[in-house]
């Protein structure tokens, strides 16, 4: 432990947003009907705050320390001691954990302060914000703890607060359903993760022979990351069930990000997790718990990049999630749904990133992405929000205040939320010089480049270039249809649109601003300027750069392909600009009654979730009526069966009760036999089963050890 | 016996006077005052001070090898007791125990405690029987002391003969133990057992012989643990036993039950025969693996909240029973820690039940319907007890079953391996019926038609319960410490 600076407050950024959850969760209620909104959301913002301004302390005296130094320990005690094992509650801040945490508790904080404006008026007003904390401490356990264990309970508990927040306005089914959705969905991937966690454990301490399990090195048995970075190429000889031990782990913890971070195949609950709250939106399924899959693998990097196959496998998935999901947000209308879809898909290119090796870009557009998506959710808020009170006070109750054909012109009506809006459009497009821009031209750069994979990167190149199209159109389309044209509702409705209160606005100027200039952190190579998010974070991925290679092109490839990802942004633009500009064009609509069928499958996300249902969810379900039906029949028959012995055993005992001792017992006359009724009126009970059980139990566990042991 | 002797014993003399003083106050008050805070503070006070002396003092040893007084029975002293204070503070507003005989109540319970501590102390077949009987006899009048409700005397009728069937069972068997040995302390058993002993002696027919009396002698045993098939009073007298006594009864004499096997395998087995040892393990081990699959499956069809708590709670011995079955360090460390965590989870969940019942009159789950509503903090109390006996992190539930889990994998046998899956598996099924009783509480939509009257000092009870299961799920080192001074005596590998 010496080595390391010593961070002895580190301890407080993610307890005191628990400590704000349990203010607000244990005593909210009152406090809210006693003294109004105001207590619960200072209370809830000023924990994240003040995470925030520990944790840029602490980043700050880490920029002092030279590169390899830079790692800050916080050792609370020795949580799990069971013989050679051991396992501390540690937080571990280092280049990587240290720049999650800062973007973290900054938009977690921001998005706090929206959800002021957002929440007014709510019957739970103080529920969400204990919630809200509860995400934050469970989102900064899973980045700063040191070791497995405790990614995992942060890992669980944002899965938790996710279902929680989801399911926010329980009282509609819908949203009920959405929340059970993303928490089941999510169970099945922490099961992969939580399998990995054990291989790689026995992995780490043995190896598997023709006999089983063999525990050989039990000093190696550890969960602790930088322990394990250290003594990771022991795995390069290992083996389990047949398949190289870092593919085997590798490909299970993955298994898990695909869950959590939402990709094929269970990507499924994050367009329905849209039931929530747009802040919740936001933070947890934008900004902050759906990039925990990508924070992991790269956290994981020395143990991904010994693993050609898995390195092919994230990258695929990621690449083919990117194209997919892009292709259903073309033709969504609910303006949330839209969103969702696009945060699939740009997940889909982190891991594209993370899973070539280039590390530190997946990370980059990472930081990116929370700035112009929780920008975006934040704009589209603001929109549902507006469009929500005026139909309320317009007295219409039919229509979808999220459905983007009800919208159109609102830009004239809130215009601070349309420039926000539009500047993180930009950014999300890959217009030149906005922050998306940089990291996503790395990234499909890195791509081609890379020699990691077993499958070319070019055809990675070929499909996330695709997928950049789509996006520049859809988002575009999306921006057009809601603020461009006229206001396709009522005049009444029109009438009551306004612009968002301060809390909500301020928070739009700022993340807008950070979409904008927020690729400074990492200007790309080629144009021969400082990339400091790079060599911020190389430190962190040094071990795992002997497994990785790359192709050297020419300066002019670099430079066309740069070139032609912009040429794509105003393609995707231009398109959208010409389609839906102003709700004039009619090709759309003339689009959709030539080709009804592809219309409908794309509308219908292709399908899959009925795909799910029809198999997995419906599969159970028979299951489980089978089970229902054993249960029924052969159990509940072999208990009535032997309920009918017993009954059958007992009148003979009656029998032999009344005839044969009654006889023996005449002389004691009276006091005998109203004991006998007395203890009778007790035995109709069935204490005699109980006995004969006892005994014939006995019997029994002494005639086992011969069948068994003969 | 030395007089130096007799130190090892002032514990249970503290108690003793104890019960005299509790009785002695009942009859120096006047008749019609039903006040119990005189007797509380009092048996309190004993209990304090008598958990000092056996902490605090420093003699350890025998006296005659009968009786030991060593670091394994100060911590069964300690448990004892502390469940005793607890059982009387619960007992002391519960409705179900009539005020004007709060103070019998509280020396009978203060009586069974020293058996109980007995139990564990014992080296000696006869001292054994004996703690046992004072522990079953105390057990069946508390259980009847509800003096009108006949459901409570039907089960202490029960109670009486089944516990009476399974005692003379397990004499008979310590009869022939005695008539195969030639002797009835432990340590000359297993000098038989040994490998120049008698028993090995007499070649294959002598380990039969002693097999069928060590089953014998395991039949009394398990029936205190109420292990399958030795179980089925367990229900039936859970259900008509006092809810605050039910409460102690799940634990306190369970947890002496397991000590006292303990004690008994770890003297006799390591010398013994492997293929007897192994016999009796593998038995021993089968019923692990019954008890805690038929408990949990009777649970689940529960609606009555208390006769659902007894089903669990025989699951949950089944789960320490396997720590015991592995017969080895790390087992015996993990049954200790599991014991003290359940002691306060399972009387927590009873507590709670207990102000339920006393609210409302009814045991069934329906009580429970918008408990969350109704009393937030005595809901959430009771969702912590049970997600820590369903075994969740971070409660100490989790932890318990951690370790006896990781006791039964760490052997590295396949067939305890196997045991633990069954035991991971039951924990999920467990889950179910636990999560019943919270949904009932929370997702029902139907509100409030209960009273809503939850007593004051019943939530301190609950509380006192409700932090030591949170703060140990987290941070147990002290606990580990102490559990494993207490295990290191029974020298076990």
């Amino acid at each position: 432990m010496e080595p390391f600076a010593q961070a002895h407050l580190l301890w407080l950024i993610p307890v005191l947003p628990l400590l704000g959850a349990f203010i607000n969760g244990a005593f909210g209620l009152k406090i809210h009907r006693r003294y109004g909104e105001k207590p619960i959301h200072v209370v809830a913002i000023l924990m994240p705050a003040l995470s925030f301004v520990i944790a840029a302390y602490y980043f700050l005296q880490m920029t002092a320390l030279a590169p390899e130094q830079r790692q800050m320990l916080n050792h609370l005690y020795d949580w799990i001691r069971i013989g050679d094992f051991n396992l501390p509650l540690a937080f571990w801040f280092d280049p990587l954990s240290g720049a999650m945490t800062l973007m973290i508790t900054f938009v977690g904080t921001l998005i706090h302060i929206y959800s002021v404006g957002y929440m007014h008026k709510d019957d739970s007003y103080w529920r969400f914000f204990a919630y809200m904390n509860l995400f934050m401490f469970s989102m900064l356990t899973l980045i700063l703890g040191d070791n497995f264990v405790l990614m995992f309970v942060g890992w669980e508990g944002v899965g938790l607060c996710s279902y929680l927040l989801i399911s926010f306005w329980y009282r509609d089914l819908k949203n009920a359903g959405a929340g059970m959705k993303a928490f089941i969905t999510n169970r099945v991937g922490d099961f992969g993760f939580i399998i990995g966690m054990f291989a790689l454990l026995w992995a780490l301490g043995g190896g598997w022979n023709a006999s089983g399990y063999a525990l050989q090195r039990p000093e190696n048995l550890t969960l602790v990351f930088r322990e394990i970075k250290l003594i990771a190429p022991l795995l390069l000889n290992e083996q389990i069930f047949g398949i190289a031990a870092p593919t085997f782990i590798c490909l299970l913890f993955f298994w898990g990000a695909t869950a959590k971070s939402a990709q094929i195949p269970l990507y499924v609950w994050l367009p329905d997790a849209m039931a929530g709250p747009t802040p919740v939106s936001a933070l947890i399924h934008a900004a902050t718990m759906v990039t925990a899959g990508v924070y992991m693998v790269a956290r994981l990097n020395f143990l991904f990049a010994m693993s050609p196959v898995v390195m092919t496998v994230v990258a695929g998935v990621g690449a083919l999630t990117a194209l997919f999901a892009a292709t259903i947000g073309l033709f969504q209308t609910d303006i949330k749904k839209v969103l969702a879809y696009s945060t699939v898909s740009q997940l889909g290119y982190m891991f594209m990133g993370v899973g070539i090796g280039a590390y530190w870009v997946g990370i980059f557009h990472l930081l990116t992405h929370a700035f112009f998506k929780a920008c975006l959710f934040l704009g589209s808020g603001s929109v549902i929000h507006a469009m929500h009170h005026a139909y309320h006070k317009s007295n219409n109750h039919h229509d979808d205040p999220q459905d983007m054909r009800n919208m159109g012109g609102l830009g004239q009506y809130m215009p601070t939320t349309k420039w926000t809006y539009l500047a993180a459009c930009f950014a999300i497009a890959g217009f030149p010089f906005m922050s998306g821009f940089f990291s996503k031209d790395e990234i499909l750069w890195l791509n081609f480049a890379n020699a990691n994979t077993l499958i070319p990167g070019q055809v990675f190149w070929a499909i996330g270039a695709g997928a950049a199209l789509l996006t520049a159109f859809y988002m575009f389309r999306s921006y057009f249809m809601t603020f461009t044209g006229k206001f396709r509702g009522s005049a009444d409705t029109a009438h009551h649109l306004h612009e968002s209160p301060k809390s909500i606005t301020s928070v739009l100027k700022t993340l807008g601003v950070l979409s904008i200039i927020g690729g400074v952190i990492g200007l790309p190579k080629l144009w021969h300027l400082p990339n400091f998010l790079e060599h911020w974070l190389e430190p962190v991925f040094e071990t795992a750069q002997p497994y990785l290679h790359w192709h050297h092109y020419s300066h002019g490839l670099e430079w066309g392909l740069m070139a032609l990802s912009v040429v794509i942004a105003f393609t995707g633009f231009a398109i959208a600009y010409t389609l839906y500009k102003d709700a004039r064009s009619k090709v759309p609509a003339q689009f959709i009654q030539k080709y009804p069928a592809l219309h409908r499958v794309v509308y219908n996300k292709y399908y899959v979730d009925e795909f799910y249902q029809a198999t997995f969810i419906r599969g159970t379900m028979i299951f489980s009526n089978l089970c229902d039906w054993f249960d029924r029949t052969v159990v509940d028959g072999l208990v009535n069966l032997s309920a009918f012995v017993t009954h059958q055993f007992s009148k003979l005992n009656g029998w032999h009760d009344n005839k044969v001792i009654d006889g023996a017992v005449n002389g004691l006359a009276s006091l005998t036999g109203y004991c006998g009724q007395a203890l009778r009126k007790v035995q109709t009970g069935r204490i005699q089963t109980y006995l004969y059980v006892l005994l014939g139990g006995g019997l029994v566990l002494i005639l086992i050890r011969f069948v068994i042991f003969s | 016996m030395p007089s130096g002797k007799l130190a090892l014993l002032y514990p249970y003399f503290v108690l003793a006077a104890g019960v005299l003083a509790v009785l002695l106050g009942r009859m120096l008050r006047p008749s019609g005052s039903s006040r119990s805070s005189g007797t509380v503070i009092t048996a309190l006070v004993i209990l304090a001070v008598a958990v000092l002396i056996a902490w605090l003092s420093p003699a350890e040893g025998d006296i005659y090898s009968i009786f030991y007084f060593d670091g394994f029975t100060r911590f069964m002293f300690i448990f004892s007791a502390l469940a005793t204070a607890l059982a009387i503070f619960m007992a002391s507003h519960s409705l179900e125990v009539a005020q004007n005989r709060f103070s019998e109540y509280t020396a009978i319970l203060m009586t069974l405690c020293i058996g109980l501590s007995l139990m564990a102390a014992s080296k000696n077949l006869l001292f054994t029987y004996l703690a046992i009987e004072m522990v079953s006899m105390s057990s069946y009048i508390l259980t009847g002391f509800k003096r009108l409700d006949l459901a409570s005397h039907e089960a202490a009728l029960k109670y009486v003969i089944y516990g009476s069937v399974a005692s003379a069972v397990m004499v008979f068997g310590m009869s022939l133990l005695f008539g195969l040995t030639g002797t009835i302390s432990y340590s000359g058993i297993a000098q038989a057992l040994g490998s120049a002993g008698i028993m090995v002696q007499a070649g294959q027919i002598g380990l039969f012989a002693m097999f069928i009396a060590l089953m014998m002698v395991f039949t009394g045993f398990t029936f205190k643990i109420a292990a399958v098939p030795f179980h089925m009073w367990c229900p039936d007298v859970y259900q008509g036993a006092p809810t605050p006594f039910t409460g102690f009864l799940s634990v306190a004499p369970k947890a002496a039950g397991f000590a006292l096997i303990m004690r008994f395998m770890a003297e006799l087995f390591p010398a013994a025969a492997p293929s007897l040892t192994n016999s009796i393990l593998m038995v021993l081990g089968l019923m692990s693996a019954v008890t805690m699959t038929l408990g949990n499956f009777s649970a689940i069809q529960q609606t009555n909240v208390k006769r659902l708590l007894a089903y669990s709670s025989i699951a949950q011995a089944g789960y320490v029973l396997m720590g015991v079955v592995v017969l080895s360090l790390a087992g015996s460390e993990a049954v200790l820690l599991y014991l003290l965590i359940y002691l306060f989870m399972n009387m927590g969940a009873f507590a709670v039940l207990q102000m339920i019942i006393d609210a409302s009159g009814s045991e069934e789950l329906s009580a429970f319907r918008g408990l969350g509503y109704r009393a937030p903090m005595t809901a959430f109390a009771l969702a912590v007890f049970l997600f820590s006996l369903a075994g969740l992190p971070p409660l100490a539930g989790f932890i318990g079953k951690f370790y006896l889990f990781a006791a039964a994998l760490k052997t590295g046998s396949n067939w305890y391996a196997a045991l633990a899956v069954v035991a991971i598996l039951n924990s999920v099924v467990a889950l179910f019926y636990y999560v019943k009783i919270i949904r009932e509480m929370y997702l029902s939509d139907e509100q409030a038609k209960m009273p809503r009257a939850i007593s004051r000092p019943s939530l301190y009870v609950v509380v006192v319960m409700v932090v030591p299961v949170f703060i140990l799920g987290l941070y147990w080192e002290p606990l580990q410490k102490l559990v494993e001074a207490a295990a290191a005596v029974l020298r076990l590998p």
